[in-house]
């Protein structure tokens, strides 16, 4: 028992591996499989909640740290720890997994395959919340795309290839500067343990490195993450590989997409960006806000613009993602106060209820697309009365991924609003566009599939809901109304940590 | 139970229906709306016995009864906490709220057709068409509502909403009341989808109040920053507060933190409010069912919006140019949509354009300072346009039988069509003529005449002429129109079959008119004011009291000496206009056009599609927005500039690797391994002879090589 | 005490007669036989060493343990193999197994 608890989170981390390993020794039977899958990605949900339940929010730093030698010719350690930011993400992601293992069962193809990807992925992910050592938070970043890129490449749809050469081209560009300045972290600073470089890089504000003067390599070195970053984000102008990436993954995959791997970028934001370069941060937070508020502009109205369904809710991701980096150029700037400490609540929580809605409303998309073959909204119209309880859940979830007040996305929005507005009043106001906008083409999709004249087309051939499928959804729109009436329980966690972290 | 607790407790029976409703009970219509009602009167009862205590209390202004809780962390140790309040002006909004909501529940059973036989054709998402009785011949009867149970579900909602934001003591839950409703609103507008007026009309709603929703939401998050709370204790309850932010200026557009987020919160009240220019969507919300615009947009939801301003009042009132803002706007608005009210055919148009013009009138009060008579034409109004509009809802029911009845193909809602219903519908005639005597404010005995009265005193007695002019123009329109849709709906003779063969409503619509119509009464006479000739001082004037205790600095225009000018002024524009519209419409023959468009037409076409404004709109933001969003945003940017950009580097890559492969690769190396590989043979041949076969030699060899490298290791180095 | 040189001489011959056998018989067994003896050629000289240089340690006895247990190992593979030789081509002369020729 001691084992267990004592290396709970490597338990959490590498489950998924092993599952995926022993997977490829099963017989190929599909319902087999599938349960096997759903019932290993459950493993680490539960797991997930013991720590949680363990977890001392009041405790400065990090808990349930595990050391063990790794790289020692490199400094780099296996190092890995939770705090009150990546606890919510690594929750995120271990309830994510199992929902998105359940709306697979309607996968037919090559399903060994599929969910041997998948919990590939879950470690990948689940390193990067994890991880307290540079070098592990990168080669988990990077071990998390090469599922992504098989399974859009291998079960996505018609223009599949071109999404996800796309997809993996962008987010290793972005990578390739992330790299190179984490080998120059690591070289300057003699580790690549996190805790440690939160001094030492931190700190280091004098002197030459390579003949420059050390603020410009940090510079530059700070643009190379923020890009890397910024792509996964994606921020506008790096965002054209998601509507794309989106639109082609299959629907458990785009769930995982948006509800986990964009946060990634967000994540690395939290974790490296600010605590290493607070000073650029600073420098450069105006820049970071302009993109923010662009991405929230004109994601809604490119949302707004969209008659695929999927493409819409994958603008939409775009438009809510704003708001987080809008949130983290606020605190970047005001780092230190109570303004900082309320941005990145905003911000940490609006990560956490943009992988909700997100995650919802493509499995939404999903379930009407394996229906009716199209992703048209034109081709709808009308199926509410075919469909009340389709219809009734897509309204619920359309309305938190609006943040309808007394739903999650609501009180994450407002506290980014709040934080940011004293610092980036203009962004903050034209932001408000964009969340015009949102309400715009979430009516939008809504009326274009629910309301309005019936397609007749449809009529008797569109069974409803089924249980398999509310059971994915359920929980989401749950939490979407805990979270909003209720936020504290989360919030209390994310709160402290932000405050004993910035 | 204490007063806190109830308090708590109030909005939750609505909200627990809603749920039961949606996910249980939805195929029983008799438990739905049992449930529903059932929650609603719970909440009613509440509501009564708070109102019962707090309506007695004194000083209930200075220490409001309620309790909060921490809901947000917000950094080291701070919180921001909601609560929940009764205080004097919650306290009367509550009352009517709760007096309003529970009769329109009633009312909807009826509306509704419950009782009725299931429709012959009728489809979720249109109205229903009704239904042939077997037995008595071919005889059509209205059909009960497809969709009964989740109309219910959803009023529920919207009341938990109302209730959260009467109840709730801070900015924060009243904005989220105030967006469920919004929501609620768009759901039930739309509520037959299936008609493409009633969608559009959803989505308008729904969008026009969010332009000012997210005016008010920076409103709220620049005051919260500003303040450091958002509970009405501790911003417009605290008069050190309302000081700093009067004198801190804002830096933008010169105007000072108080007058900014004033303006910005007031915004919000414009959009749901309905107030210009954010006044389209009413008009065209009337698509949805009766009880509905009642409910939503008559009596409660777009009344919340002059609650907020009310509320704001201490904060916007440092602020002269906020003060002049809203006068604006509120009078503009009163008289503007007065004058569309004129020319609108449809009978819950006609309303609706008065709803619009009637909040005009509240915020014009706010505007010159007039609080009270704010607070109080609020509390009339809501429940004289309740009234109203079940009237007008019970007026198209009864038509709508008679169309059934007689198979004529007449617009039930239109008025030319109707004429004469007084002898059909007895109840409803007199119910909808105390209604509109209130609205037109027929003098001493209706509500509206004692709060019109009010605003009109208080503009005058501010010196605001203008705004007293045009408030007293448009208070003549009102009585004038009023009695346009009394005299072409009632009086006379029925204009077609379908109003002579019209049917009084059941029980269940008729007796919230009732009990309706006695509020519209009786409302006014808490608020009579003690300068009044003769009656002030019969009673009490405890209104002005009992809401005047809110505001920091006590007493206010009306107290200031009760001119005549406006008694008088009152008088006249209400009995003229009345009489006025009598005169014009009382010989309206059938099929004969409106006097007014015979009288003059270029005036009446331009009242009649409301000045050209949705075709404005049309033109100036909904096209290029959709232009924007389509080509611009997504066409330009995302699919030609960036992923143009993208391609050019993809294709860039592309033509590199193509380069090396086809001028490098292929010729030199690709050359040169061939000329290598063709060698690779011959010199296979040469060397094949070495292997025998047999293993013997193999080792001999071995064994040679062995000891002369052997020998040579020795001499080289061992020796050396 | 006999001296040391004898015993490595006496090993030397032994490895020749050995080495003679696998270079020059044509029989396979022979050949296997001519393995042997320079194994054992070696074991003797460890155990000589042994006895004369580090007689109480036990490393050379270890070794030519080893040597013992890897020559048996090696004399079933082999033998085997010839009987599976014999038993397809009938011959166990090693000139005629030419199939590896160039």
């Amino acid at each position: 028992m001691n084992f267990l608890m004592d290396h709970l989170l490597s338990w959490i981390l590498f489950i998924p591996t092993v599952a995926a390993l022993i997977l490829l020794l099963l017989p190929n039977r599909a319902n087999l499989l599938r349960w096997y899958a759903l019932l290993a990605s459950s493993i680490p949900f539960v797991l997930t909640l013991v720590v949680w339940f363990n977890f001392n929010n009041g405790q400065p730093g990090f808990q349930f740290e595990e050391q063990a030698v790794w790289y020692a010719a490199l400094n780099s350690s296996y190092h890995i720890g939770v705090d009150g930011i990546s606890l919510p993400m690594v929750l995120l992601t271990t309830l994510l997994m199992p929902l998105a293992m359940l709306a697979s069962f309607s996968v037919k193809e090559r399903i060994k395959t599929y969910m041997f990807l998948f919990l590939l992925l879950e470690t990948g992910m689940l390193g990067v919340f994890l991880a307290l050592d540079l070098l592990l938070f990168f080669v988990f970043w990077e071990i998390g795309l090469v599922p992504m890129y098989f399974l859009i490449a291998q079960w996505g749809s018609a223009n599949r290839n071109y999404a996800s050469l796309k997809f993996i081209l962008y987010t290793m560009g972005g990578s390739l500067g992330l790299l190179l300045a984490i080998q120059l972290i690591g070289v300057v600073s003699g580790t690549f343990d996190l805790p440690l470089l939160f001094d030492r890089w931190a700190n280091l504000t004098q002197g030459t490195l390579m003949g420059l003067p050390v603020t410009t390599v940090k510079a530059i070195a700070f643009w190379a993450f923020v890009i890397a970053f910024a792509i996964k984000v994606p921020v506008w102008p790096f965002h054209t590989w998601l509507p794309d990436a989106h639109t082609e993954a299959p629907t458990a995959g785009s769930m995982i997409l948006a509800g986990v791997l964009l946060k990634l970028g967000a994540y690395g934001f939290l974790r490296l960006v600010l605590p290493l370069y607070p000073l650029e941060a600073r420098t450069y937070a105006g820049w970071l806000a302009a993109l923010g508020a662009l991405a929230i502009i004109f994601g809604a109205l490119s949302a707004y613009g969209q008659t695929d369904f999927k493409r819409l809710v994958a603008y939409s991701s775009i438009n809510h993602m704003g708001f987080v980096v809008l949130g983290i150029a606020a605190a970047a700037w005001t780092i230190g106060t109570q303004d900082a400490a309320i941005a990145l609540n905003g911000a940490v929580l609006q990560m956490f209820n943009h992988g909700l809605s997100a995650a919802g409303m493509f499995f939404l998309v999903g379930v009407i697309y394996e229906r009716t073959h199209t992703r048209d909204l034109t081709k709808w119209g009308g199926l509410f009365p075919l469909v009340p309880v389709y219809g009734g859940v897509l309204i619920f979830t359309a309305m938190g991924s609006l943040g309808l007040p007394g739903l999650g996305g609501f009180v994450s929005e407002f506290m980014v609003v709040r934080g940011a507005w004293p610092v980036f009043t203009l962004a903050t106001a034209l932001s408000m566009i964009g969340l015009f906008f949102t309400g715009a083409y979430i009516l939008k999709a809504l009326m274009m599939v629910l309301h309005g004249p019936l397609n007749e087309e449809w009529r008797g051939h569109l069974p409803e809901i089924n249980a398999r499928e509310l059971l994915v959804i359920a929980p989401l729109m749950i939490l979407m109304l805990v979270i909003g009436l209720w936020p504290s329980w989360l919030l209390d966690m994310i709160n402290r940590a932000v405050v004993m972290l910035f | 139970m204490t007063i806190q607790t109830l308090l708590w407790l109030l909005p939750l029976p609505p909200l627990l229906a809603f749920a039961l409703i949606i996910l249980v009970t939805n195929r029983w219509k008799a438990l739905s709306h049992t449930l529903a009602i059932g929650a609603a009167a719970l909440s009613w009862l509440g509501s009564m016995f708070i109102c019962w205590t707090v309506f007695r209390l004194d000083g209930l202004a200075e220490h409001p009864i309620g309790s909060t809780i921490q809901w947000l962390p917000t950094g080291a140790d701070s919180w921001l906490s909601i609560g929940t309040r009764i205080d004097p002006l919650a306290a009367v909004t509550l009352f009517f709220v709760a007096w309003t909501v529970l009769f329109i529940f009633i009312y909807s059973v009826g509306y509704h057709n419950f009782g009725q036989p299931q429709g012959d054709h009728d489809r979720a998402g249109l109205p229903p068409e009704g239904a042939t009785l077997k037995g008595k011949g071919h005889h059509r009867v209205p059909s009960i509502e497809p969709m009964y149970s989740r109309f219910f579900a959803f009023i529920s909602l919207f009341a938990f909403a109302m209730y959260t934001l009467v109840v709730s003591d801070n900015l924060l839950t009243l904005y989220i009341g105030w967006e469920i409703m919004g929501l609620c609103s768009y759901l039930l507008i739309g509520f037959w989808y299936g008609k493409k007026s009633a969608r559009d009309a959803a989505v308008k709603a729904f969008l026009t109040t969010r332009v000012g929703d997210v005016f008010m939401l920076l409103g709220l998050v620049g005051l919260y920053k500003a303040a450091g709370t958002l509970s009405y204790a501790g911003i417009f309850g605290n008069e050190e507060m309302l000081h700093t932010l009067a004198t801190t200026g804002s830096g933008i557009l010169g105007l000072s933190q108080a007058g900014l987020f004033g303006l910005l919160l007031f915004i919000g009240t414009v959009g749901k409010s309905a107030q210009f220019p954010l006044h389209v969507w009413l008009p065209d919300a009337m698509e949805g069912p009766t009880p509905v615009s009642a409910m939503i947009h008559a009596a409660t939801m777009v009344s919340a919006g002059v609650y907020l301003s009310i509320r704001i009042f201490p904060l916007v009132s440092q602020s002269e140019t906020a003060l002049l803002v809203m006068s604006i706007i509120g009078a503009f608005t009163a008289l503007f949509a007065a004058t569309i009210a004129l020319a609108q055919n449809d009978i819950k148009r006609v309303l609706a354009y008065s709803t619009i013009s009637q909040l005009g009138y509240m915020i014009a009060a706010l505007g010159v300072g007039a609080y009270v008579a704010a607070a109080f034409h609020l509390v009339t109004h809501a429940f004289f346009k309740a009234l109203l509009f079940l009237g007008s809802g019970s007026v198209i029911h009864g038509m709508e039988h008679g169309v059934l009845h007689t198979g004529e193909h007449v617009d039930p809602q239109d008025m030319l069509n109707m004429g004469g219903l007084r002898v059909k519908m007895p109840i409803t005639f007199w119910t909808f003529l105390i209604g509109g005597f209130a609205l037109s404010g027929f003098p001493l005995v209706t509500a509206g005449f004692w709060s019109k009265d009010e605003i009109l005193s208080g503009a005058f007695a501010g010196g605001h002429w203008v705004v007293f002019a045009t408030l007293a123009v448009s208070a003549l329109l009102t009585a004038f129109y009023t009695m346009r849709q009394i005299t072409l709906t009632f009086l006379g003779q029925p204009r077609t079959k379908a109003a002579a063969h019209a049917h009084e409503t059941p029980l269940t619509m008729t007796l919230p008119l009732m009990v309706l119509s006695f509020f519209a009464i009786t409302a006014g006479w808490v608020g009579i004011p003690k300068a009044f000739p003769v009656l002030g001082g019969l009673i009490n004037p405890w209104f002005e009291e009992f809401v005047g205790s809110m505001l920091p600095a006590h007493g206010e225009a009306a107290e200031a000496g009760h001119s005549l000018v406006p008694l008088f002024t009152s008088l006249v524009v209400a009995l003229g206009g009345l009489y006025l519209g009598w005169l014009v419409y009382s010989k309206v023959k059938a099929g004969a056009k409106d006097p007014f468009a015979r009288a003059l037409p270029g005036l009446h076409r331009v009242l009649q599609n409301k000045y050209y404004i949705d075709e404005f709109y049309q033109r100036a933001f909904i096209r290029p927005a959709r232009w924007v969003a389509e080509e611009f945003s997504y066409r330009i940017i995302d699919r030609g500039l960036i992923d143009g950009i993208l391609h050019g580097i993809a294709g860039g890559g592309l033509g590199l690797g193509r380069f090396t492969r086809d001028q490098v690769d292929l010729p030199v190396w690709n050359h040169f391994v061939e000329w290598l590989m063709a060698r690779v043979p011959a010199l296979g041949r040469v060397l094949k002879g070495v292997q025998t076969g047999r293993v013997q030699q193999y080792m001999v060899i071995a064994i040679a090589i062995a000891v002369v490298v052997g020998v040579l290791f020795v001499y080289f180095f061992v020796l050396a | 005490m006999i001296p040391l040189s004898w015993y490595l001489i006496f090993a030397a011959a032994l490895f020749c007669i050995g080495l003679f056998g696998v270079l020059a018989r044509k029989n396979a067994v022979a050949i296997l036989m001519g393995v042997e003896l320079m194994l054992n050629a070696v074991n003797i000289n460890l155990v000589a060493f042994w006895r004369y240089l580090y007689a109480p340690d036990l490393a050379g006895l270890t070794f030519v343990a080893i040597v013992l247990v890897a020559a048996a190992a090696e004399t079933a593979v082999g033998l085997a193999l010839i009987i599976s030789v014999y038993r397809r081509r009938s011959t166990v002369v090693v000139d005629d197994l030419s199939l590896m020729k160039g």
